[in-house]
Order: structure tokens, then sequence, then C-alpha cells
């Protein structure tokens, strides 16, 4: 089961119920069971990895905060006044056991995540060097990764160091911390919460409230019309073109490509919306994943616009360590003898970036492909940052105005063009097939104005589904750059609010195309 | 220290008035790499050493809350 499908509603609306009519107290064990429900519905029996996390996530946070009640307690009560170096020490001190807590959680958690998902990756890579030598390959394992296994370690990970720095306590009730790794709206695809914003929603005791109804059901229907009628209906275009890479110009692969990125933005976002709402409709509001990113004018605020649950949790728990590692300081150094001032400046950071961008890649999946489509956004994300005087004094000498309406719009083309080119390594089903695919866009571009080069395979009336989809799409996003598109409707007379509801229920039933052959129903479900 | 704090912020970004501002992380006026590059700095000028749990919004919101957190790094020295 899906969160796009009639059975699903059917059985969340019975849980709304259920939700508002027990005790407040008891709520957050009505949605615990509810997800495990809906989990186990999904298709997933195996909770053995769940409760391992929640196990020694519980386990681990509580050790940590009793190292740093204890040492409170010890410099609180000691019987001479500590000095400050042996205050000092006895910090440093519970640090490295609490260090080494953290560590046994990341270990474990990551363990599994590294297993599961990316053994059979790590097995065909050595076999490849073993096949080399003349040896035998080793058997691959035979162990599936559970729906949203890549989610929620790091949702795990982020609480465990949160929990770390002291941002703050860490929840003793293991049921508590499991509905925090389980929530069902969240689990399989985000977007990945933090432990401080989601326990105070879940625990607190939520009270009815028609607004949260009535917003909440908005935005499941405005992310069931974006993956129904733009994402279920590029989908076959995107992979007619694709398939039959060998048959097709370049300039063909590249509108493929252009494809692919509206099909996963729509089909992404719409998820969001769908539990974003869902969530809502609980009173408990999860982060926001999206913020009109194909509106960015450049990659890098591109990724902060795009998968933000995402990208802020490498920022928080990646970049920011990394860059300030003793590692990264390291290999600034590298750079003293070579480099300007303010290249060596950047060199602690740049460390950070590859790291991130290759985390980036690697998490979404383990191929080489996705390795080298994140380290293809990090090599133009990097570039941008060291070749910024360049390009500073290049539009000085050009007298571009920067301010100037055409270059935003420029801007704008250009992040969306280089963010379609990358999308050349997840379009392939390998590797080969990825660089095959790059190789005909570079040397067999022949760009045609035929409606078989634009559209391949597809059906007109396909097309104007998905061109009435992509303009009200692109509608609700200019208007969301002034307020938020459900206040803007707020603010009309009822009658239009229902009209504008009930065509667009309308518009998901006549256009929509209901694909339920994509495991966990969408996309970003793979990863 | 103010003094110092300021010129260091003046150079990494110009056009931003620090003396006002209280929502430089929250508003995003500093970026992720800003902070980076202003976390090196304060490193090198103070002689301290801004670690991981101390990147915090609040911590770097205003100039007077990063020069609360030089203070208790120094002071932790």
């Amino acid at each position: 089961m899906t969160v796009n499908q009639i059975a699903f509603f059917g059985l969340f609306f019975l849980s709304v119920i259920l939700y508002y009519c027990v005790p407040k107290k008891c709520q957050w064990m009505t949605l615990l069971g509810i997800s495990l429900l809906f989990y186990h519905l999904m298709g997933v029996d195996n909770f053995l990895y769940i409760l391992v996390t929640t196990g020694t996530l519980t386990y681990g946070t509580r050790k940590m905060y009793q190292i740093d009640r204890k040492l409170e307690e010890s410099l609180k009560n000691a019987p001479v006044k500590p000095t400050r170096e042996e205050k000092k020490e006895k910090k440093a001190q519970a640090k490295a056991i609490k260090k080494r807590w953290l560590l046994g959680i990341i270990v474990i958690n990551l363990g599994i995540l590294l297993v599961l998902k990316y053994g059979n990756f790590f097995i065909n890579n050595i076999n490849g060097v073993l096949k080399l030598v003349g040896m035998d390959g080793m058997n691959k394992l035979g162990l599936i990764a559970p729906l949203g296994l890549s989610y929620y370690t790091l949702q795990a990970i982020g609480y465990a160091l949160d929990v770390f720095k002291g941002k703050c306590e860490p929840e003793s009730n293991p049921f508590k911390v499991l509905l925090f790794v389980t929530y069902f709206p969240q689990m399989t695809q985000g977007p990945i919460g933090r432990y401080p914003e989601l326990a105070a929603q879940f625990f607190r005791g939520n009270q009815f409230s028609y607004q949260n109804l009535s917003y909440g059901c908005q935005r499941i229907v405005w992310g069931l019309f974006k993956k129904a009628v733009i994402a279920d209906h590029l989908r076959p275009l995107v992979n007619g073109i694709f398939n039959n890479h060998t048959s097709v110009s370049g300039f063909t692969l590249f509108m493929g490509c252009v494809y692919m990125s509206l099909q996963i933005y729509a089909d992404f976002s719409g998820y969001s919306d769908i539990v974003c709402g869902v969530s809502e409709i609980y009173g408990i509001r999860l982060m926001e994943n999206f913020r009109r990113p194909f509106f960015s004018k450049s990659l890098g605020e591109y990724w902060r616009r795009w998968h933000i649950s995402l990208s802020s949790w490498f920022r928080d728990y990646i970049f920011y360590p990394a860059s300030i590692s003793r590692t990264a300081v390291k290999f600034g150094k590298l750079g003293q003898k070579f480099f300007s001032p303010r290249i060596r400046k950047l060199f602690p950071a740049v460390f950070a970036l590859c790291l991130v961008w290759f985390c980036t890649g690697f998490w979404h999946d383990a191929s080489w492909r996705y390795i080298f489509w994140g380290v293809g956004n990090g090599v133009v994300i990097i570039s941008a940052i060291i070749l910024e005087p360049q390009f500073t004094a290049a539009k000085e000498k050009l007298h571009i105005n920067e301010n100037a309406k055409w270059w935003q719009a420029f801007s704008v083309l250009r992040t969306f063009i280089i963010i379609c080119l990358l999308k050349v390594f997840p379009a392939g089903n390998s590797t080969m097939h990825s660089l095959s695919i790059a190789k005909r866009i570079l040397l067999d571009f022949r760009p045609e104005l035929t409606y078989e080069a634009f559209f391949r395979n597809t059906q007109w009336y396909n097309l104007i589904y998905i061109a009435i989809g992509l303009v009200l799409f692109l509608c609700v996003s200019i208007i969301q750059t002034r307020e938020p598109a459900r206040q803007w409707l707020g603010s009309k007379p009822v009658v239009v609010r229902w009209v504008v509801f009930l065509a667009l229920i309308a518009m998901i039933l006549c256009f929509g195309s209901f694909d339920s052959t994509v495991r966990g129903g969408f996309e970003y479900a793979q990863f | 220290m103010r003094e110092e704090l300021m010129e260091i912020l003046g150079e990494l970004r110009p056009e931003v008035d620090f003396a006002s501002e209280v929502r430089l992380i929250d508003d995003g006026i500093l970026d992720s790499f800003d902070l980076v590059s202003l976390i090196g700095e304060i490193n090198d000028s103070f002689d301290v050493e801004v670690s991981f749990d101390d990147i915090e919004p609040e911590n770097f919101n205003s100039v007077d809350a990063m020069l609360k957190l030089i203070q208790k790094l120094q002071e932790e020295d």
C-alpha cells in the first residue's frame, strides 16, 4: 500500500477518528500503532532492524545524557572547588566517553545501512578486482533493505548527534523513540525530521482543528494532483526515451533529462505535500522539503531549496563537523604554498564539500552513476565558489547588471539546464547506460524540430494533461513567491475555494494516470 | 574584541550591517560557507577552538551572540 492509493485514505480517515477520540495523553500511542500498521501494510514484515535502531538510540542517548549529568554533579558537589584545569580535564574525559557511545550508535546503525543497501555494491566491486587477478568472486548477499532505511537511519543518527551536542534531552521511553523512528508519513521517504521539533508535537496532545483539516486536505489534493497529472504522465515519456537511447538523437535524450527533472520534482514534491497534509491533520507539522527549487539562480541555491531536509542534514551533521575538523585544517595547510590567501581559506570548506557531495550521491543509490552524479554537483558548486572573483570581474567587464530582470531570468535558465544535464547520471539503469546517454548527448546532439524528437511515443492528449498540470504548478509557484498559496486561496470567497478544490479533484480523476508499478509508489522510495 | 570581530565580519560580507542584524543565520544572511570561514577566522584571531557542539544558530545570529561564545570559549581554555 502506498500513500496515493484509495485504501490508504480509507485507513487514514479511520485513524484520524481514532486519534481524536482517544485521550490526548494516548494520542502518541495511537500514532505508533497506526505507524506500525501502515509500515506492515506497505509490505514490510521484518521489524528487527527498526527495533535495533530504536534500542541503540534509546540506550545510547540515555547513557550520553547520564555522563553529562554525572559530570555536572561531580563539579557541583566537589568538596574543594575544582581549578579551571581540573574542570577542563574532567570535561574532556566525559566528552571522550560520550564520543564512544555516539560512535557505537553510528557504527551499528550505519553498519545496518551499509550492509543492507551497499553490501552487494561492495561485493560487485571486489569481485571485479578479484576477476582481474584471476581469483573467484564472493557470493552476493541475499538481504533486502527495508523501505525507508536510508531515511530513518539519517533521522536516528541526527537525533543521537543532537543529544551529544546537548541540543535536546533524550527520551527514555523506547516506545516514544520508536514513534520518532517509524512515524508513517515521513518514514519511507522523509522529510528527515529533527527530534526536538517532532517530539514537542507528538507528545503535547493535539486538539482537533478545522483549519488543520482544511489545510491538510488541500495539501493532500495538491500533492495527488502533481503526482497523478504531472509525474505519472511524464514517467512513460521519460522511460520511452531512455530505454531506447541508441535509437534517438542526443537532442531527444537531453529533452528526456528535462522531462525527468520535472517528473522527479512533481513526484517527490507531490509525495511531500501528501504526507505533510496527512500529518497536519494530526496537528503535526513536518519540515518543508521544497522551496520552489527551479527558481534558483545557482546550483548552490538550488540545493538549499531542493530536498531541504536531506541537504540541511548533510550541512549540519557532515559539512560543519568535517569543515572544522583537524583533517580539514591539515588539508587547508596543503594549499598554503601554492594558492592565494582567499583560496587557502576555502580549503577546509572545499574538503568538507567533497565529502558531502560524495555522500549525497552515494546515499541516493549504491551505484557508480549516483556517485558520479553527486561528484558532478560538487564539481559545479565548488568551481563556482573558487572562480567567483573571475565571474564577478567578467560581469563587470561586460557591464552586466546582476539585478536586471533579463540576467536573473538567464541565471534561472542556466541553473535549470545544469540540473537537467546532471540528470544524465540517474537517467540510465546502469552506469554504462548513463555514460552511453551522456556520450550521445555530447557527440550526437542533432537538434530536430519534429514531434517525435520532442515527445517520443506520446499521445497528444497526454501532453495536454501534462501541460495543464505544469502551467498550474507554475502559477502556484509564482503565487508562493509572494505569500503562501493556501493563505492566498483562503482570502478568496468560500465558493471560489470549493470550486478550486473540487476542480483539482475532478482533474485528478479525469486526467490522472495512476501508475502503481513503482516500488513504494514514488521515485524517491527507491533510495 | 568587538572591533576585531566587526573587522572580520566586515571583510567576510561588507554589504551586511552586522551592528543591527540579530538573525544572521536564521534569515540566511550568512550561509554555511560564510559560517565555516568565520569560524576559521575566530579560531585564529581569538585563539579559541569552536567545536561542533558550538555550531548552533543562536551562537552566530548576532555580533553579541558571537562575542558571548568567544568569551565562553576563552574562559574554558
